[in-house]
């Protein structure tokens, strides 16, 4: 176990340099390694490192992949609570409507040109992360009313018809106004762009802190797995629990969506991946899905913005062209 | 050690027991018919059902009682649950020390919880296995590993739901007469729900037969019998149906 999370942590390390080192201007790893120590501990640059290469790693590298990084994090370690509590492998925040709630937040952004006082700059984050919250609570509510209990297949279906019935909303924003529908396809299909140290400053507390907080509840995450009743009768408080984790979950979906856009399969593929290689034990599963999720966006924003370099894709569509047919053959080969 | 005073519990708000009161001082056998309210008693005990009425757990009414402290007192072994993810046999059974290990701050398992959790295995002969993902496991080595689990969480009453389920005849004697061992130490007590007869005479002399939701009959099994409570109950002649069984085996021998 040591030797594959060691071997895991390595790749990541790897994985985050070649991120940051690789671009239109290709950067020798020793200089990436470099600059990331000034940036961190202010240790001195060797004066072989041309400036540029400093300026390019320390105001739009370095932020971008750190921010592709947590937000690979933060969606991964949120779809694996889901699937626990859930007691579902496709569960995740956005089959409970997060992301539909967060992207009708930003078709009133994008299309109605709503705009917050103060604040005009971070309107579109915090009215997505508003709404997408809001939605997780207004789904539990509706499920509340119709089950007491709040069973998993209460909850998941309230979620999905829910979901379904914002998205036409937004379809129809998409139908009566034309004006801003590229930038608003953009958006769902997320990107890191444009992000800066601004950004990672607001996101990495926010997933650093959440990560902490799901990794606490470790234990009761591995007791429901085996169902509410089980759960009951070992001493779980299961509704408040539940209610916490779910609420946490749903936080560090809106709360990554909202600045990056809709990305989504990271936080199917990287659990499952995880919990392939390490086994189901949440104090494994929730860090080392920290780590691969972060990984694997790391990788995701890569690919999208060399490939058809200096164009650059959507990172939702590279997710999810990477993560399908790779989610495919994890999931059958654990089947056989 | 386990009072029930004038129980009613059931789903969405439709009764499934009425008016059970009962008082347990030594193993208990459950029986009845399908769908007579056995499993929801054994559910409103382990206080996963809101019931109405009260129930007292070593003179201690369930109102006093945190979940915690209910938990620590009573363990259920439930119908087997679908497995969705792969852990390790001594893991699942880890899980047993929850309450235990989430009392202390650091909340990791001590050595004393790991020899608790290997000494639980080694009761269901499932030791060897510790290291095996129950995801592999066979519906009987499971239904063992669960029992495990229940045998961890140091409970004074364990509460079993069809315990037998998925088990051999050796299995099921085994762990009939290790949970009646395990009873007779530190005077613990044994609920259980059981199908067959037979094995529920073996795991208690004392019977509570169920219909309708309710108490039919409740003392000792051989009394239960020779009345022939049992019949009324399962509408057929149960002693009769025994004598035939018998009949046939000592036939072949």
């Amino acid at each position: 176990m040591k030797i594959k999370i060691i071997t895991t942590v390595c790749v990541s390390v790897i994985a985050i340099i070649a991120g940051i080192a690789i671009g239109s201007v290709n950067i020798p790893p020793s200089s990436v390694i470099y600059i990331i120590l000034h940036n961190v501990f202010g240790t001195a640059i060797p004066e072989h490192i041309p400036v540029a290469h400093v300026g390019i790693i320390s105001s739009l590298r370095l932020p971008r992949t750190l921010m592709a990084f947590f937000a690979g994090a933060a969606l991964s370690v949120s779809g694996a609570v889901m699937q626990s509590i859930l007691r579902n492998p496709l569960a995740s925040s956005y089959t409970l409507g997060v992301s539909s709630g967060a992207s009708l937040g930003a078709a009133l952004v994008i299309f109605l040109g709503v705009s917050l006082p103060f604040l005009p700059m971070l309107t579109l984050p915090i009215l997505g992360f508003t709404f997408g919250f809001a939605t997780i609570f207004i789904v539990m509510a509706i499920a509340r009313r119709f089950d007491t209990h709040m069973e998993n297949h209460t909850i998941i279906l309230t979620g999905i018809v829910f979901a379904l019935f914002i998205n036409a909303i937004t379809t129809l924003m998409f139908a009566l106004f034309r004006e801003g529908t590229e930038r608003m396809v953009f958006w769902q299909m997320g990107s890191f762009s444009m992000l800066g140290w601004n950004t990672v400053h607001i996101l990495a507390p926010v997933v650093f802190v959440g990560v902490l907080f799901v990794a606490w509840f470790r234990w009761e995450l591995d007791v429901m797995t085996f169902g509410e009743e089980q759960a009951q009768t070992i001493g779980v408080n299961i509704k408040r629990v539940k209610l916490l984790l779910l609420v946490v979950a749903a936080a560090l979906t809106g709360g990554t969506i909202a600045f990056v856009g809709v990305i989504g399969f990271v936080d199917l593929v990287a659990p499952h991946v995880v919990r392939k290689v390490f086994g189901s034990a949440h104090r494994i599963v929730i860090p080392m899905s920290a780590v691969v999720g972060g990984t694997f966006m790391v990788i995701a924003d890569l690919v999208a913005r060399t490939v058809t370099a200096p164009v650059e894709l959507p990172v939702g569509a590279v997710t999810a062209i990477i993560g399908a047919p790779f989610f495919a053959c994890i999931y059958f080969s654990r089947r056989k | 050690m386990l009072t029930l005073n004038n129980i009613s519990a059931g789903y969405n708000g439709v009764d499934v027991i009425k008016n059970i009161s009962f008082n347990v001082e030594g193993n208990l056998a459950i029986v009845g018919p399908n769908g007579c309210g056995k499993t929801t008693l054994l559910k409103t005990i382990a206080n996963i059902l809101p019931h109405k009425g009260g129930i007292e757990v070593l003179g201690k009414p369930f109102s006093k009682m945190k979940r915690r402290e209910i938990s620590l007192n009573i363990a259920m072994l439930s119908q087997q649950p679908s497995i969705y993810f792969a852990y390790s046999v001594f893991d699942t059974v880890m899980m047993g020390r929850y309450l235990h290990i989430r009392g202390r701050i650091s909340s990791n398992p001590t050595k004393q919880d790991k020899e608790i959790v290997a000494e639980s295995l080694a009761a269901v002969n499932l030791l060897t296995e510790k290291d095996r993902n129950i995801t592999q496991l066979s519906g009987g080595q499971l239904q063992r590993v669960f029992l495990a689990r229940a045998l961890a969480q140091e409970p004074k009453i364990i509460l079993l739901d069809e315990p037998t389920n998925h088990l051999d005849l050796k299995c099921q004697i085994e762990i009939i007469e290790y949970l009646k061992k395990w009873a007779k130490q530190e005077n613990r007590i044994v609920v259980g729900v059981l199908h067959d007869i037979n094995l529920a005479i073996q795991l208690s002399e004392q019977l509570l037969v169920m219909k309708d939701g309710k108490i039919q009959a409740s003392g000792n099994a051989g009394d239960i019998i020779a009345k022939g409570l049992l019949n009324q109950v399962y509408e057929m002649d149960v002693a009769k149906y025994m004598c035939d069984s018998f009949k046939k085996w000592s036939e072949i021998f």
